[in-house]
């Protein structure tokens, strides 16, 4: 049967020396570079996302410590230039002047993604909502991911009333609906603004992944490795971190990579109920839920937020993946096509 | 054990007093019940706002109405539970015990259906490490989770929906659509298989032709206007499931459990008229119970009859082919519904809805119009909410598998000599449920609670659309009802999880332990 | 060959989900006569008993209408409209001292089970509306701590502070004199009406029935209701009271519903209510008003949201007529569907900007605006209201939704009254409206600048703070960024973020500005516009205090007065605001209907029961 068949074989030549040859004489970090550097989708997403966050936070510019940057975009959020009615269709004004076709009206023009009802630059729009929504993603994914590894590595490896506290705060923090902290939040420090919101989604939002953490640890102490560490004496933090967590990167890096596009997701619910980024800011889930109607009508105003979110939700899995793949220590090298090459020839033979 | 799971009981209620008198709090703090009587210029308005101070006890500072609040749910240790009024006057206790069951029956299936995909395809995926259908499941999957779902939504309506009604009029396919539906299935076909290039080819051949086939059958007999599946297709769809259930189970080297497969279709093709008078339109729930038992007690039987040592994994193979049988004849009855259905007044040829749970203006007393109608609401929502959970399954079953097979005990059953199907049926997938059955215990509770734009845009009314009512109208009471509800679920939840994992995984040692 | 057998099997169920991905050609529905309106509403409905002060809201509102005619109805023109089918009424009495209003009952109307309607059942309005008589039966003080038993949200108004004694009943029981201690204004609207339920349902209920009785029945517990009225029966009302204020809470009718909660007038009764939609039915002894055209069914399905979903459901025939406040695009999606009609139409609903020109309570007020600023503040404020992008709003914001909308000129006499061309030219209004933008803009700043010469040019020094609603609202969002771009034209540095809980926050003196909608439910003398501009009206949350505004609307609330002379006073009302300056009107709410074009009969009225206002007339 197709599905069942051939692995087997591919991972006897995989196995074999060519896996030993690789890895031979470099450090674990050297091991995990050189592996996710050879993950083409991770590689590629790596530059994506890398390009955006440069463009974006670019375009508009920066200020920080009175150190300004003033961005290459020609517009700010705030302006108001008048509504391009010529060239749209009637009833659509503020169509994007974006053109891809070579011809006459190729290139960027003065508004490349349309502009929306008041006549505000779309492009300036989306670009700070990315800014915003980038920053929300990473926080969140920083905390709630730093969190959840630590409260999970700790439960999972001591167990008992360790175990047994820990697990009752993340009981505590799991039935606190989000949504509903969201909006208190919003409601007192919307405000303060995008990143303190973010900080404290962070804080409320790492209960799944520590519960994921604790029960990987809870069966990994009892392997055979564990035992080895321990009676070569390691010390119980060199036990968790170099010996564990290594073997329990797979899961944590495909859930914090989740949380990190399901952040993006759940600043866009939020703002949907109107409990996420305050107006006049914006976000990229501002936007896509201000305009949910538009995408049959004004498409624009729909999907060039849409795309973002989709680029960086994808890319930031994609990177997830590769590192799980890099991290784990059982992990083979990818199959190359020369390997499927031969392994092909030796199919045939037999 | 006993001692465990009523010591976590006892502390879910000390959680439940802590997180309700904080998200109480909270929640008063947050919102103005009487922000809606500002814009109002109605002499009324006056009179609204003493009710509403009265009612709401918003002359109470929040911290001291908890407790108000609170003596009503304690009230629940003498049996007369008081979750309170909703803002409406309403109880509490009604809004949500009406709700429930609307989204359990929006999420249920959705829910076994995703885990179904989600599973297989992961598992797939993973298998085919590194291949194009685990580069197009990854992209695919991540595509599904970015996706907002008030969009899915949109687009299912659109076209499952009213463009589908439309054609329904008449019924024909366009031979445009017909050759790009080839297409695609000879694409996902040629992708999940795989081999030579050669084979590649013959399989997108054979798949794509397949369908092109399949298709201008169904266009030129006008099935989908007159569905329907017949004694015989149903014969030939069973068989084969009896054949794939058997491989997968089994393997196919296994004749009793094969035979006694095949068997259990061919009873069941022989039973088609019979079964007809059963599954008239007076039938009902009791009916298909009963018939569901009579088919599962003949599969044991026939497998009995097969095997004579190690019976275990026939009567499973048996039982299962029985029971698609049994689906088989279920679609087959609705199918058989379908024209009379979609000319009722009620439904006026557009069968397939927008929005809503049911359609009440059905002529009463037909169980199978009841029935199909249920199916056809479900339609939409379940779709939508099928793709966008399935993405985190297809992810965590891929990671969980992978980690999997290259654990030292599939070495071993490798060493062993034990068939690559073996391997991966009984000891990578079944290890492979571990984790993942916790996983999907705890999503289910959450599940439960997050369905509130499905709800919303589909038009359906159950605990997500309370949840939307509660935050919407600053209905503290509601609120803290829905708060209660799905937070006792997700803490039972988590504490069945961890049951199950120390169950499943026996060398997880929590229970036991003080 | 297994793999090939499964994968065919496979393949059949995928391309069956393809060809489920295939769209095409409309092809027109089959038209035969139906005799089902399905109509969509975003609200649930919470109660069949919609005036207590918790289910005083549209969809009860809507149901009530359809299951019980009254004895007169608003029209699409805002007139009301007498229905002497039911009722008539004349004024018996008309002195400054002494008035009385008696209304006389069709012989031969019949509630839905047959009972005949009587003048008694106006009795119930007395015992839900009057404070005093709650006193005096000892059924609590409707303002008070406890309340009354009859959780009524018409305690307060002008017949609670006018009304002398009990209305008495004549002796066949067919008519009803109600008597005033002195001439109220608009008597009609502020007198009795039928409501929901009939007493004697409302009797039988508290006697414990639990299915229709016979006529007599009916009668006998009509005569024991106003016993008990008449003679105060402290513990026989406490128990209607009850009734009346829980029993009609239901969100589900069903075949155990109680049908004596179910009684009405209407040409609809209520066959089923879930979670889902209410099901009305043709009712057979309908007999208080105008016949039904040849819609016997009227489904309402409820909690269905507003945009995409509700244009989706009109296009694929789910829901017949839909009406609602969708953004630009959903209206875009609406008229782009083939089998549908879309109207726009303007609710009494407006939205306006305020300014903060006094105190309100102990918060004492001291901005730029403030009256006690003299001359500059008085500058200040025309400069800002003339500054105030009114026109821009109105042509991005509200126009692509309704295309006929105004930039309004005259918030009590709105567009659509034949008498809004006039007020406008007249009450001084039109002093902001001059001109282009830009020309009135220029005029702002050279006021701003004889305060503060430095001002234009980017130089902002005025800050002014502005309140306008929460996060979620979209448009008053989009709102927000155009004023604060124009108001720096002219000098204002304007701070205006979104704030959640903002409507409690109307009353604090720290915002120098607010706009948002006032929503009117009825057409009174004073337009409902005194509780906004008179001093210590229950809407003005401005702090205005203006003698000429608070005689007139004394005026207007004491007694009815001739239509020319209401006219005249509205336009007085407004010279003195728009003289005050801090009050402008921005545009109507646009409403949009869209229904089944295969539906006639369909005419949106600007006031509540706006969609369902002639259904009588609606058919296929």
């Amino acid at each position: 049967m197709a599905i069942f068949s051939r692995k087997n074989k591919v991972e006897e030549i995989v196995d074999g020396d060519i896996f030993n040859k690789e890895t031979e004489g470099l450090s674990q970090g050297q091991i995990v570079l050189k592996r996710f550097f050879r993950h083409r989708g991770a590689m590629i997403s790596l530059i994506a996302l890398f390009s955006l966050v440069l463009f974006v936070f670019s375009a508009l510019g920066f200020k920080i410590f009175g150190i300004g940057y003033g961005g290459w975009w020609k517009y700010k959020i705030t302006d108001l230039p008048t509504l391009r009615t010529d060239g749209c269709p009637i009833e659509l004004p503020g169509c994007p002047t974006l053109n891809l076709i070579p011809g006459k009206h190729f290139g960027l023009g003065d508004h490349p993604f349309g502009q929306d009802d008041l006549g505000r630059d779309y492009f300036s729009l989306v670009m700070r909502g990315a800014e915003r929504s980038l920053e929300v993603m990473v926080v969140i994914g920083l905390v709630a991911g730093a969190l959840g590894i630590i409260v999970g590595a700790l439960a999972g490896f001591y167990r008992g009333v360790i175990d047994a506290t820990l697990m009752r705060l993340v009981d505590f923090i799991i039935t606190v609906p989000v949504i509903v902290l969201g909006s208190v939040l919003g409601y007192h420090f919307g405000s303060k603004g995008v990143l303190f919101l973010a900080l404290f989604l962070g804080l409320v939002s790492w209960g799944g992944l520590s519960r994921l953490v604790r029960g990987d640890f809870l069966t990994l102490r009892e392997r055979e490795f564990v035992d080895a560490a321990r009676v070569a004496g390691a010390s119980n933090r060199r036990i968790i971190f170099k010996h564990i967590l290594p073997n329990a990167i797979g899961v944590i890096i495909v859930n914090v990579t989740l949380l990190m596009s399901g952040a993006i997701l759940l600043e866009a619910a939020l703002s949907y109920l109107g409990f996420g980024v305050v107006p006049p800011d914006v976000s990229l889930g501002l936007l896509i839920s201000q305009y949910q109607d538009s995408f049959t009508t004004r498409p624009w105003l729909f999907w060039w937020p849409g795309l973002i979110i989709i680029i960086v939700a994808l890319s930031v899995n994609f990177i997830g993946d590769g590192l799980r793949d890099a991290f784990d220590p059982r992990q083979r090298r990818r199959i190359s096509r020369k390997d499927r090459a031969a392994e092909r020839q030796s199919a045939e033979k037999n | 054990m006993f001692a465990y799971i009523s010591r976590r009981i006892g502390v879910m209620f000390v959680i439940l007093f802590g997180s309700s008198f904080l998200i109480y709090n909270a929640a008063a703090y947050a919102g103005d019940p009487t922000e809606g009587l500002r814009g109002s210029t109605a002499p009324q308005a006056h009179q609204k706002l003493i009710a509403l101070i009265r009612e709401l006890h918003l002359n109470v500072p929040p911290p001291a109405r908890y407790f108000i609040w609170l003596k009503g749910i304690l009230k629940g240790f003498t049996g007369h539970i008081d979750l309170g009024l909703t803002r409406d006057q309403n109880p509490v206790s009604t809004a949500i015990s009406n709700a429930i069951p609307i989204t359990i029956r929006l999420i249920l299936l959705s829910f076994l259906l995703a885990i179904l995909f989600g599973l297989g395809l992961g598992i797939v995926s993973a298998l085919r490490q590194y291949s194009r259908f685990d580069y197009a499941m990854t992209f695919i999957a991540f595509l599904m989770y970015s996706l907002p779902i008030f969009w899915v939504a949109v687009l299912l309506k659109a076209y499952l929906a009213i463009s589908f009604n439309n054609f329904l009029l008449n019924g024909k396919i366009a031979p445009l659509w017909i050759l790009s539906a080839s297409a695609v299935s000879g694409f996902f076909w040629a992708a999940i298989i795989s081999g030579t290039r050669k084979r590649v080819f013959a399989i997108f051949g054979v798949a794509g032709g397949a369908t092109a086939v399949i298709l201008t059958l169904l266009s030129v007999t006008k099935w989908f206007t007159h569905p329907g599946l017949g004694p015989i297709t149903m014969l030939i769809l069973g068989l084969a499931f009896a054949v794939g259930i058997t491989y997968l189970s089994t393997g196919i080297s296994n004749k009793a459990a094969l035979r006694s497969s095949i068997t259990v279709i061919i009873i069941g093709f022989l039973l088609y008229f019979p079964v007809q008078y059963f599954l008239k339109k007076d039938a009902n729930l009791l009916t298909i119970l009963v018939m569901l038992l009579i088919t599962i007690a003949i599969a044991v039987g026939v497998a009995y009859l097969f095997a004579k040592i190690d019976r275990r994994p026939v009567i499973r193979t048996s039982v299962f082919t029985s029971l698609f049988a049994g689906i088989l004849f279920i679609i087959d009855k609705l199918m058989k519904t379908w024209v009379p259905y979609i000319n009722t007044d009620a439904i006026h040829q557009r069968p397939i809805p927008t929005i809503s749970q049911s359609n009440d203006l059905l002529p009463e007393g037909n169980f199978w119009f009841s029935s199909l109608d249920t199916v056809l609401h479900l339609l939409l929502p379940t779709i939508a909410l099928i793709l966008i959970t399935m993405a985190g399954y297809i992810r965590y079953s891929r990671g969980t598998m992978l980690e999997v097979m290259n654990q030292d005990y599939i070495r071993t059953a490798r060493a062993k000599g034990l068939s690559e199907r073996t391997v991966i049926m009984r000891h990578a997938f079944r290890n492979t449920l571990i984790p993942i059955t916790t996983i999907l215990v705890v999503d289910f509770a959450a599940i439960m609670s997050g369905a509130i734009i499905t709800e919303s845009v589909f038009g359906w009314h159950g605990m997500g659309t309370q949840f939307n009512l509660a935050v919407h109208n600053q209905d503290l009471n509601l609120l803290m009802g829905v708060f209660l509800f799905t937070s006792s679920l997700v803490i039972m939840a988590n504490l069945v999880a961890d049951l199950l994992y120390s169950a499943l995984d026996p060398r997880i040692r929590v229970v036991g332990k003080k | 060959m297994k793999a090939r057998l499964k994968s065919r099997s496979l393949v059949a169920a995928v391309s069956a989900a393809s060809v489920a991905l295939i769209g095409f050609v409309a092809v027109p529905a089959h038209a035969d006569t139906r005799s089902t309106v399905v109509a969509i509403e975003s609200n649930t409905f919470t109660s069949y008993n919609n005036i207590t002060p918790d289910t005083n809201i549209v969809i009860n509102g809507d149901v009530q209408y359809l299951t019980g005619f009254p004895m007169f109805y608003y029209d699409d023109k805002l007139n009301i409209v007498p229905n002497p089918k039911l009722a008539t009424w004349k004024i018996t009495k008309n002195l400054p001292t002494d008035f009385e209003v008696t209304y006389t009952i069709a012989p031969g109307r019949v509630w839905s089970d047959g009972a005949p309607i009587t003048a008694a059942d106006l009795l119930l309005w007395h015992v839900t509306t009057s404070s005093d008589y709650s006193k005096a039966a000892g059924l609590g003080d409707p303002s008070g701590a406890t309340g009354s038993a009859f959780n009524s949200v018409n305690y307060g108004g002008v017949y609670d502070s006018h009304i002398a004694g009990i209305p008495t009943l004549s002796n066949n029981n067919m008519s009803i004199t109600f008597k005033y201690d002195s001439q109220i204004p608009d008597y009609l609207l502020n007198g009795p009406g039928l409501e929901p339920m009939s007493v004697h349902a409302l009797q039988e209920l508290a006697d414990g029935k639990t299915s229709l009785g016979s006529v007599a029945d009916a009668a006998a517990a009509t005569a024991k209701f106003v016993s008990e009225v008449t003679s105060k029966n402290t513990k026989a009302l406490q128990a209607l009271g009850k009734i009346w204020s829980n029993s009609y809470n239901f969100t589900t009718v069903d075949s155990s519903t109680n049908p004596l909660l179910l009684v009405n007038n209407g040409a609809y009764h209520v066959k089923s209510v879930d979670s889902n939609q209410i099901t009305l039915v043709a009712s057979p002894n309908y007999n208080s008003g105008p016949a039904l055209s040849g819609i016997n069914t009227l489904v309402i399905k409820q909690g269905i949201a507003d945009g995409s979903p509700s244009a989706q459901a009109i296009a694929n025939g789910d829901a017949d007529v839909y009406q609602g406040q969708p953004t630009a695009d959903a209206v875009a999606q609406l008229k782009a569907i083939k089998t549908a009609k879309v109207l726009t139409t303007s609710s009494l609903a407006f939205e306006h900007i305020e300014l903060r020109v006094a105190s309100s309570g102990s918060d004492t007020y001291t901005g730029p605006f403030a009256m006690s600023g003299g001359q500059k503040a008085a500058d200040l404020r025309k400069a800002f209201l003339l500054a105030y992008p009114r026109a821009d709003i109105v042509q991005k914001l509200v126009q692509p939704i309704n295309p006929d909308a105004l930039v309004l000129g005259s918030v009590i006499t709105l567009p659509g009254n034949p008498q809004y061309d006039h007020a406008a030219s007249v009450n001084g209004m039109a002093a902001y409206n001059v001109g282009t933008q830009a020309s009135r803009t220029a005029q702002a700043l050279r006021l701003v600048k004889k305060w503060y010469p430095t001002a234009g040019n980017g130089s902002t020094p005025i800050a002014i703070n502005l309140l306008w609603g929460s996060p979620g609202n979209t448009r008053r969002t989009s709102e927000a960024a155009l004023i604060i771009a124009a108001e720096a034209q002219a000098g204002f540095k304007v701070t205006a973020p979104a704030t959640a809980g903002w409507g409690g926050k109307l009353t604090l003196t720290q915002y120098d500005a607010h706009f948002f909608i006032f929503d009117q439910t009825a057409n009174p003398q004073d337009a409902q516009a005194c509780g906004i501009f008179q001093a210590g009206g229950g809407s003005n949350y401005t702090g205005i205090n203006d003698p000429v505004i608070n005689s007139t609307c004394a005026a207007l609330q004491k007694t009815t007065l001739a239509s020319n002379t209401v006219n005249r006073y509205r336009i007085l009302i407004e010279q003195a605001v728009a003289k005050d300056a801090f009050f402008l009107g921005i545009f109507q709410n646009p409403e949009v209907t869209a229904f089944n074009s295969g539906l006639s009969g369909i005419v949106p009225a600007p006031l509540s029961p706006s969609l369902f206002w002639n259904f009588w007339t609606w058919h296929f």
